[in-house]
Formats: C-alpha cells, sequence, structure tokens
C-alpha cells in the first residue's frame, strides 16, 4: 500500500511539498533547509539542495504559488521571516537565493501564508502580538519588493482568514474600498474559548459554499460558509459537524483536490482521512497508523 | 460519500457507518517509535504523500557517533495509496481497464448529447431504446474484463480433465454481468433465471473464498480422478455429479458418468444393466429441454425459445425420468452407489429439494437449481426475489464476499447497497461505469442518482463518483491525461476539479505543457491556459532560460510580466551600452519578434534598441543626421503607449547631449512641447502615492528642463 519515497536526515522539524507534489522542502532544527525533487510522480525524491538559512531552527516551510516562481518562505523558531527563490543566468548556475528577509524579532512571526488575488501576490504574516500583517508583492520578478498592505491567514480566492488567539474570523479585502473586513466567525459561543490548532479550506470546485475544517482541543469543526454576504455584510456561517477521534492536538489538515477527503494528522501519531456521506454526515473513514514502523 | 450507504435501515446487509469499525492500515515506516511529527499532502489524484519524522534526542545523536546507519535517518517520505479495487488485477490490468474503457464510455456519453439535442428539438421522446445502448456498452465493457468459459467439451483428449477454463475469472468481471443482468436486460425477465444460471457457470468458482462450492469440489475431485482405481466405488465421485447436475453443468455431469467402470470394455458384460442405467441417466442429462433465448453451440440440452414447447418437452423428459425411477432394471443393478447415486441424480431431475439441498453448498448454488428442476418457468423479479430468499434461509453463508453481499444488494432493490459495494469490493472504476447500467433502464434508480444534493456540493451521486473516478486516474502520470474524458461528463464540478488538475501539473516539460494546453483549448479552458503558461514562462526565466520565458509570457498575454521584463531588460540594456553583453540583450529583443507590442510592453524596446545605437553613434562623434535618427526614435519611444512611464525620465537623461545640440536646434517646436508635457507629467506623477522611481533626481530634472527650453528658444528662432 505504501512506497518508500525519501529518506531525511536527523534533526527535521518540518516539511513542505509544492504545488504539484513533485518538490518537498525540508526544515531542519539546526536552521538548514533541504529541497528533494521527484522527475516525475512515479519516481522517488532525491537531494537537489541543501542550505543555511538561518542560525535557529526551522518551524515552518511554505511555497509561495508557483506563478511566481519556485521560492520558499522560511519561518525559524526565533520568528525570522525569509524568502528564498531557485534562480539561475542559465540552466546550470540553478541554486537558492535569499530574496528577503522581514525584520521581525519582537514581535515573532508565528504564521505565514500566501495568497494570489486579481494578479498580486499577498503574503500574510501572523505575530505573537496578535496582529497580523499583509504584505503585497510589487514585482512579479522580483521577490524582495514588497509592500505592506495592511492589516488580517490562508487565502481562498479572495477571502482570508485570521487567528486572533483563540478566535478564529474569516476577513475579506475589499478591492474598492481597499480595506479588510471581519465577515464571519467561525465559532459558536460556547467554544470561543477554545484554541485554533490548524485550519484548512477545501479547494472549491463549483460548491455554493465554502467548506472549512477548523481544528480545536474539541476536534475537527467542519464549516459551510456561504459565498454570498447577508444584508449585515456578514457571511453565513454554519457548524455541520464536530470531528472528535485524535488522541491530543491536531497537527495537521488537508483536504483533496476535490474538497470531498479531509486528512488529519494529531500527537497520536495517527492519520485520520474524514468524509461527509450522501446525507450529509460526515465520518471517519480510514486511519493510518503512523506509530508502529515495522 | 462513495463507499458508504447513508440509510443502513433498509438495507439487506446490515451496513451501519457510525457502528461499523474504521478500518485501520499499518503505515510502514521502518523508523523505530516514538514518532515526533507526521506530515502529509494529497497532491495531485487519491494518492497521498506522509512524512513520518523522528524525535530530536540528545542522546540518540550521541549514540549515532559512533554507530551510523538506521540511527542517522531522521525520517521517512512515503506515499500512501488509498482506495480499494480487485485485488486479483495487477496495476498493469488495471490501467489497460482503465484505457479501454474510456472509448465505449466516450461513446455513450456522445449517445446521449445526441440524443439530448435531439429531444429538444423534437420533443420525442428519443430514449425509448436507450438500453439498448447501454447493453452495447456493458458488452464492451465485459469484453474488456476478460473471456472466460468453461471449456468441458474441448477436452475429449484427457477423459480425466472434467473442468477447464480459458482465462481466469475475476469478481469484476462477475460483479459487472451480474449487474447487466438485473439492470440492463431488466424489462425482459424471462431471460432472468437463464442468465443466473449461465453467470454460475462461469462465476461459481468465485462465491466463496474459504467455504466449499460446487466449482471447488469438482476441482477437488479432478485432482483425485487420476489416482482412483473403482471411480464409482468413492463416493465423492458421486457427489461431484450431483453437484454438477444441481447446478445444470451438464457436460461435466455426462463426462462424469462416462468415466464409470461399466463402460470399460472388460466390465460390459458383467455389469451391463448397470452400464444401461448409466447410460440412460447420461441420455436424460444430455437431453434435458432448457428455455433459452439462443441455442448455445457444443452445449448439451435441448434448447427452446417459446414457453409451449419447452413445457411440452419438459413434460415429456419428467415422464422419462419418472418412467426410469420406477424401473425393475434397479433392483438387477448390483453395485450400491451405482443405484444410489444415479437414483439421486433422478431425484434431482424430479426437483426433489432435500436431494438438492444435499448436492449443493451455497445458496446461490441453491437458487439455480430452483430454477432448473422446481420452477423453470419464473418470470419476474418478484418471484425470483422470493426464491432467492428462500434459498438464503437454507444456505446462508455467514461470511458471505463482496460479490454475493452485491448481489444481495441487488436483490434487496437497494441502489446505495450496489454502490456502496461495488464501491468496497471493486473500487471507482466500478462504481462509475456500472451506473451507466444502473440507470439504464429504471427511472426510480435514474432519480436518485441524478437527483443534486446540497449536502454533497450540488452535485448528483454521479457526478460525485466520477469526480472520485476522476482524481483516481489522476493520481498516476500514465492515467492522469484520461480524467479530462470523465471530468466533461461531470455538468456541475467537473471543468473545476479539471482545472485544479491542470494548474497541478509541472511545467518543467514542454510537452506536457503542450498536452495540458491541448486540454484547455478543447474544452475552452482560456483562464487556465494563460495561468499554465504564466507558470512556465516564470519558471523558464527564473531559470535561466529567458527565451522560453518570455515566450510562454507573451503567450500567456501577461502584460505585467512582460513589463517587468521589458523593465529588466531595459535597465540591462542601459548598464551594458557599451558592453560586449549588449548583444545578449540585443538577442533576446529580436526573439521577441516584431509584434511583440501586441502582447505586452515590449515593442518599445526594439525602438530604444535602435535608439541606443544612434546614440552610441553620436558618441562616437558621427554627424548630425545620425543624431536626428537618435531623436526620431527618442520621439517615437514618448510618444508611444508602450513605453512605461518610468522609462521617460532616464531617456531624456540619455538625450541630454542631443538636447543639446551645438549645431542647429534637433528638435522643432512641436517635438519640444511632447518632451516638456512629458516632462510635467512625470513631476506631476511624483506627486502621487504610488510613485515608484528613484532616479527622478532633482538636479538632473533641471537640467534637462534647462535644455529642452534652451532647445525651445532656438526652434523658435529657426521657425
Amino acid at each position: 500500500m505504501e512506497r518508500d519515497l525519501a529518506t531525511l536526515e536527523k534533526g527535521v522539524r518540518c516539511c513542505s511539498w509544492n504545488y504539484c507534489g513533485q518538490r518537498l522542502a525540508v526544515g531542519y532544527a539546526d536552521g538548514s533547509v533541504a529541497v528533494h525533487d521527484s522527475a516525475d510522480p512515479s519516481s522517488t525524491f532525491s537531494r537537489s539542495s541543501k542550505w543555511m538559512v538561518h542560525a535557529c531552527g526551522i518551524m515552518n516551510i511554505v511555497w509561495i504559488p508557483p506563478e511566481f516562481g519556485d521560492a520558499i518562505a522560511c519561518l525559524c523558531v526565533d520568528g525570522t521571516l525569509s524568502l528564498w527563490e531557485e534562480v539561475g543566468e542559465d540552466v546550470h548556475s540553478v541554486s537558492w537565493k535569499q530574496c528577503k528577509v522581514f525584520e521581525c524579532s519582537d514581535p515573532r512571526v508565528l504564521e505565514v501564508q500566501f495568497g494570489v488575488s486579481s494578479a498580486y501576490l499577498k503574503l500574510v504574516a501572523a505575530y505573537s502580538d496578535g496582529r497580523v500583517k499583509v504584505y503585497e508583492l510589487l514585482d512579479a520578478l522580483d521577490l524582495n519588493k514588497w509592500q505592506l498592505q495592511i492589516s488580517p491567514i490562508q487565502f481562498s480566492q479572495d477571502l482570508v482568514f485570521a487567528f486572533f488567539d483563540t478566535k478564529f474570523k474569516i476577513w475579506e479585502f475589499e478591492e474598492a474600498r481597499q480595506r479588510w473586513l471581519p465577515v464571519a466567525e467561525l465559532a459558536l459561543t460556547e467554544d470561543k474559548d477554545d484554541r485554533v490548532h490548524a485550519v484548512a479550506w477545501a479547494p472549491n470546485i463549483g460548491r455554493s459554499y465554502e467548506l472549512v475544517a477548523v481544528a480545536s482541543c474539541k476536534g475537527i469543526a467542519i464549516w459551510h460558509v456561504g459565498l454570498n454576504s447577508e444584508p449585515d455584510e456578514r457571511l453565513p456561517a454554519e457548524k455541520v459537524a464536530l470531528l472528535s477521534g485524535h488522541d491530543g492536538e491536531i497537527w495537521q489538515l488537508d483536504w483533496d483536490m476535490s474538497g470531498m477527503t479531509l486528512a488529519s494528522t494529531g500527537g497520536d501519531g495517527m492519520i485520520r482521512l474524514w468524509q461527509s456521506n450522501l446525507n450529509g454526515i460526515w465520518h471517519e473513514e480510514a486511519v493510518l497508523d503512523c506509530c508502529g514502523g515495522q | 460519500m462513495p463507499g458508504r450507504p447513508s440509510d443502513p435501515d433498509s438495507a439487506i446487509v446490515p451496513f451501519s457507518p457510525m457502528a461499523e469499525d474504521v478500518p485501520l492500515f499499518p503505515v510502514r515506516h521502518g523508523l523505530k517509535p516514538p514518532i515526533f511529527r507526521v506530515f502529509v499532502s494529497w497532491s495531485r489524484g487519491s494518492h497521498l504523500q506522509v512524512a513520518c519524522v523522528c524525535p530530536r534526542d540528545e542522546s540518540l545523536e550521541e549514540k549515532a557517533d559512533g554507530d551510523l546507519g538506521d540511527e542517522d535517518v531522521g525520517g521517512k517520505v512515503l506515499e500512501v495509496k488509498l482506495g480499494t479495487s480487485d485485488a486479483n488485477i495487477n496495476e498493469a490490468k488495471r490501467r489497460w481497464i482503465a484505457y479501454g474503457s474510456v472509448p465505449p464510455f466516450a461513446l455513450l456519453q456522445g449517445r446521449r448529447n445526441s440524443l439530448a439535442a435531439m429531444s429538444r428539438i423534437s420533443s420525442s421522446s428519443t430514449f425509448i431504446d436507450w438500453w439498448k445502448h447501454v447493453l452495447e456498452y456493458s458488452q464492451s465493457i465485459s469484453e474488456l474484463l476478460g473471456n472466460t468459459r468453461l471449456q468441458s467439451t474441448a477436452v475429449i483428449e484427457d477423459p480425466k480433465l472434467v473442468l477447464e477454463r480459458v482465462g481466469e475469472p475475476t469478481s469484476l468481471k462477475a460483479a459487472w454481468q451480474l449487474i447487466e443482468i438485473f439492470y440492463v436486460d431488466r424489462h425482459s425477465f424471462s431471460g432472468l433465471a437463464e442468465s443466473v444460471v449461465d453467470w454460475l457457470a462461469e462465476f461459481d468458482c468465485l462465491l466463496s473464498e474459504k467455504d466449499t462450492t460446487v466449482s471447488s469440489k469438482l476441482v477437488k475431485l479432478q485432482e483425485q480422478l487420476v489416482n482412483l482405481q473403482v471411480i464409482e466405488d468413492d463416493p465423492e465421485y458421486w457427489e461431484g455429479i450431483s453437484s454438477a447436475l444441481s447446478v445444470g453443468w451438464l457436460e461435466v455431469v455426462v463426462k462424469l458418468l462416462r468415466l464409470h467402470g461399466s463402460y470399460q470394455l472388460n466390465q460390459l458384460d458383467s455389469r451391463e444393466t448397470e452400464n444401461g442405467l448409466v447410460e440412460a441417466v447420461a441420455v436424460l442429462v444430455s437431453t434435458m429441454p432448457c428455455l433459452h433465448h439462443d441455442f448455445p453451440a457444443g452445449k448439451l440440452g435441448q434448447y427452446y425459445r417459446t414457453k409451449p414447447d419447452f413445457v411440452k418437452a419438459w413434460e415429456k423428459w419428467r415422464g422419462q425420468i419418472s418412467k426410469l425411477d420406477c424401473s425393475a432394471f434397479w433392483v438387477q443393478c448390483g453395485h450400491r452407489q451405482t443405484r444410489e447415486g444415479l437414483r439421486n441424480l433422478l431425484q434431482i431431475m424430479l426437483g426433489n429439494i432435500n436431494n438438492i439441498s444435499a448436492a449443493v453448498f451455497h445458496w446461490i448454488e441453491l437458487l439455480v437449481p430452483h430454477l432448473l428442476f422446481i420452477r423453470p418457468l419464473t418470470a419476474g423479479f418478484e418471484e425470483f426475489q422470493g426464491l432467492a430468499q428462500k434459498c438464503m434461509q437454507i444456505k446462508f453463508n455467514n461470511t458471505p464476499n463482496g460479490l454475493v453481499r452485491l448481489f444481495i444488494g441487488i436483490l434487496g432493490e437497494n441502489t446505495e447497497v450496489v454502490l456502496a459495494e461495488c464501491s468496497k469490493s471493486f473500487g471507482p472504476w466500478m462504481v462509475t461505469h456500472c451506473l451507466e447500467l444502473l440507470t439504464a433502464d429504471n427511472n426510480q434508480n435514474k432519480i436518485f442518482l441524478h437527483e443534486e444534493r446540497y449536502n454533497l456540493g450540488g452535485i448528483s451521486i454521479l457526478e460525485l463518483h466520477r469526480l472520485v473516478y476522476a482524481q483516481v486516474l489522476a493520481s498516476h502520470p500514465l492515467t492522469s491525461q484520461i480524467a479530462p474524458t470523465y471530468l466533461v461528463s461531470c455538468p456541475k464540478q467537473g471543468l473545476g476539479l479539471l482545472e485544479i488538475l491542470l494548474c497541478r501539473q509541472p511545467v518543467q516539460h514542454h510537452q506536457i505543457i503542450l498536452k495540458n494546453l491541448e486540454i484547455c483549448r478543447l474544452y475552452e479552458l482560456d483562464g487556465i491556459s494563460s495561468c499554465i503558461k504564466k507558470i512556465a514562462g516564470i519558471y523558464h526565466w527564473k531559470h535561466g532560460r529567458k527565451g522560453a520565458g518570455i515566450y510562454w509570457l507573451q503567450e500567456a498575454r501577461d502584460e505585467a510580466t512582460l513589463n517587468h521584463i521589458a523593465h529588466h531588460l531595459f535597465e540591462s540594456i542601459g548598464r551594458t551600452i557599451s558592453d560586449e553583453s549588449f548583444k545578449q540583450w540585443e538577442g533576446l529583443i529580436e526573439l521577441l519578434g516584431p509584434d511583440v507590442g501586441s502582447a505586452g510592453g515590449l515593442g518599445f524596446l526594439h525602438t530604444y534598441r535602435d535608439f541606443k545605437k544612434s546614440l552610441k553613434l553620436v558618441e562616437s562623434g558621427r554627424t548630425s543626421d545620425v543624431a536626428r535618427q537618435a531623436i526620431e526614435a527618442l520621439i517615437q519611444l514618448l510618444k508611444s503607449p508602450s513605453t512605461p512611464q518610468r522609462f521617460w525620465f532616464p531617456l531624456l537623461h540619455d538625450s541630454l547631449k542631443l538636447l543639446n545640440w551645438r549645431e542647429r536646434p534637433l528638435l522643432n517646436v512641436s517635438e519640444t512641447n511632447l518632451l516638456l508635457n512629458k516632462l510635467q507629467e512625470l513631476s506631476m506623477a511624483k506627486l502621487r502615492p504610488d510613485f515608484c522611481s528613484t532616479e527622478l533626481q532633482p538636479n538632473v530634472l533641471s537640467s534637462v528642463r534647462l535644455a529642452l527650453a534652451r532647445n525651445l528658444s532656438r526652434a523658435f528662432l529657426e521657425e
């Protein structure tokens, strides 16, 4: 059922796949990053580069959307955020080069996401003081030129959402007035003190609503968020399921490309797959146990 | 969602999504526990990439210094394949089936579309004989799944070989044919009985992997035949014959009977009566009347197409059996096993349920003798259903396999269970393709499967399964190119998924890009086409293949990025005017072609190159004519709307020498005014917050302004 793709060196802190799943960036505790490539989806990964990003460990790596090149954002344990891209003057001189460092020692950057909105690349950085900064890329060819837009993490078309401590809100950028507006809050009154661990926005291939998974200490909440605003400019949001199963903190949520299956990983070392049946009832479809290892 | 029915209460098979244990699969990564973190990514399709990472343990690191090997491994990346499929079909065969089923599927969709268009025009129902198209489709798929038939007639050369198969029967084909029997040809239930009898003859061996079936019993008997001296003394010989007779395998029965010892030449005299009885039974078996729509070649039995003919023959045949059963010859038959064995066969043919029940092992095997010997005129699904339930009560199998559960689902008329069983046992290929059969001649199913559901995001169950199958196809590079065929047959979300799929294709290989662009062209996905071209353009530009980069960006009509490239080129040309590398840039501009302006802001670069060339000649001391050519290029550049505003000032700055030309003013009044206006526009633009030029230094600005004023005054005088 499983196939070995790569063996990683010691000290791995985080992993991130690119848009087509054929490049894997691995962040290490010593501050280095390695990129592994596979020639096609059926072949294994081999390491193509490894370099030192920062003096302290890499906490998270996020790939920049492919319309802007092969580039990653590296978030370090001390809150430093740097952008690196693979460039070369000719095919033989291709290497990873640093193109931007965001000065942010205090408050620290905790999370970073990218979104493409009407040909502009936006970078959203969430800081330890509860603020969020949105930067916009000025030159599509130069990942060094960023302009601070304004404040609210993950984009779905023109929507964006953010964590504010324990509250999970969706913000939308209003092009006409060039401002961010809170349009929905994905938390019931009794859940408002729950800390959010992970969020994933399902790809929308034609649903009349957005599907958002929010992981908190209570489990994974599945939300339907309407696409059209109500008279009070808020988007209708409905919590359709609360999925419990992981024993411990939920680490990551990832939707498949049709938005039908949600994969979650958690502190119990399990990968759980969730689907909805024909009546819209969400259930656990399968469990992949990563604890054994034989 | 595929794989599970939503309403367990109405199912014959007790599916219960809530109570059912969630299947647990161990991921064999080979790392020593504990695991520090697990990362996942779906990437494309239904394969899950998993990275398992070990904890950063200082003590382990110390040990590792002197002991390299497994201890040095910090994590593993694996690909986990999800989903179910028939385990007896290997990957290559599965792909072969996937490719082979595309033409019949596409043909059927094409027919549906053209019939739908015709019905819109003529407003008459053109779907009356739709099931015939589906039957044709079904038969094409069935052929694809392999040909397996019992070949007992072709084995005359080896008298001890009673069972031989051409090809290995697969549950997939068995399931497909079962659905075809019950859903496509449903309007003519007179053929249901014969179809099920034929089906069992081909697929009996698949009814159970562990428990005995008629097929497994005969295989076992065949192995023993070689070693048996006096075959008719062995009870298993007679049991085998009665089992074969019960399920209507007449050829096997006759062949086994003729292995009886009384046929041996040296025995004929002493066992004449016994042999006569064996042969009489063999004749009765081989002349059994059968109601069948065609006359299968090489098969024993007397075949009748019409009921009256069949009933007449049937009564005559039954009379012969009864006569033989009451015959006095049985007393003269001294061999007890033969006597009992043969009379058992007669009882089976007379439809004695006790004898039949003892000869078969599975409820489906019990169903067939009911259709052959007890109620040969069974017609109609309800009657068939009643018989099946009776057989299930007598011979219920506690652990039915997927095929049998599917049969039960079909008998229960529960489409959801049928789909769930297909999905669970045979995978998404089966579900996607058999949906056509389920809706061929059943309006209830049509409504159920075509109904758009909010819970599924506004799509029907039919579309849902096609999307799931397309995702499975997209998971493998060898099958991903047939995924679009299924996606475009999904009216609501197919193109949405196709767009995401295309956007996730790598752009390193030219051939792959061309293939994906062709798909975009076929399905009019212009936005995605531009997106792919843009990704390819940026990829090549940043990886040093500037020409390919510009080509793809032009194809994408990405004016914003081309303008940025123009700016980069402009700066490079400006910096390296006296340099040899100018040729490199010149080559690049040349590569852009003469019509580049229509695609973006690069057209001005050609004029800019001419301007720079003239300027170079001016600097090397050439005449006023050359200077005038440079001025013409400058005017052209500043008049051109494709020259970005931020380039105006460097152009004017570069032209200072021309503006201050000693011999005569090179610009006339209107030309000078044009340049002054541009300068004024720049000064105004400077005040805007989005102005980003850093080269507008005040002292240079005033020297340009002064030179223009001076030129204007001289032009006034000249004119």
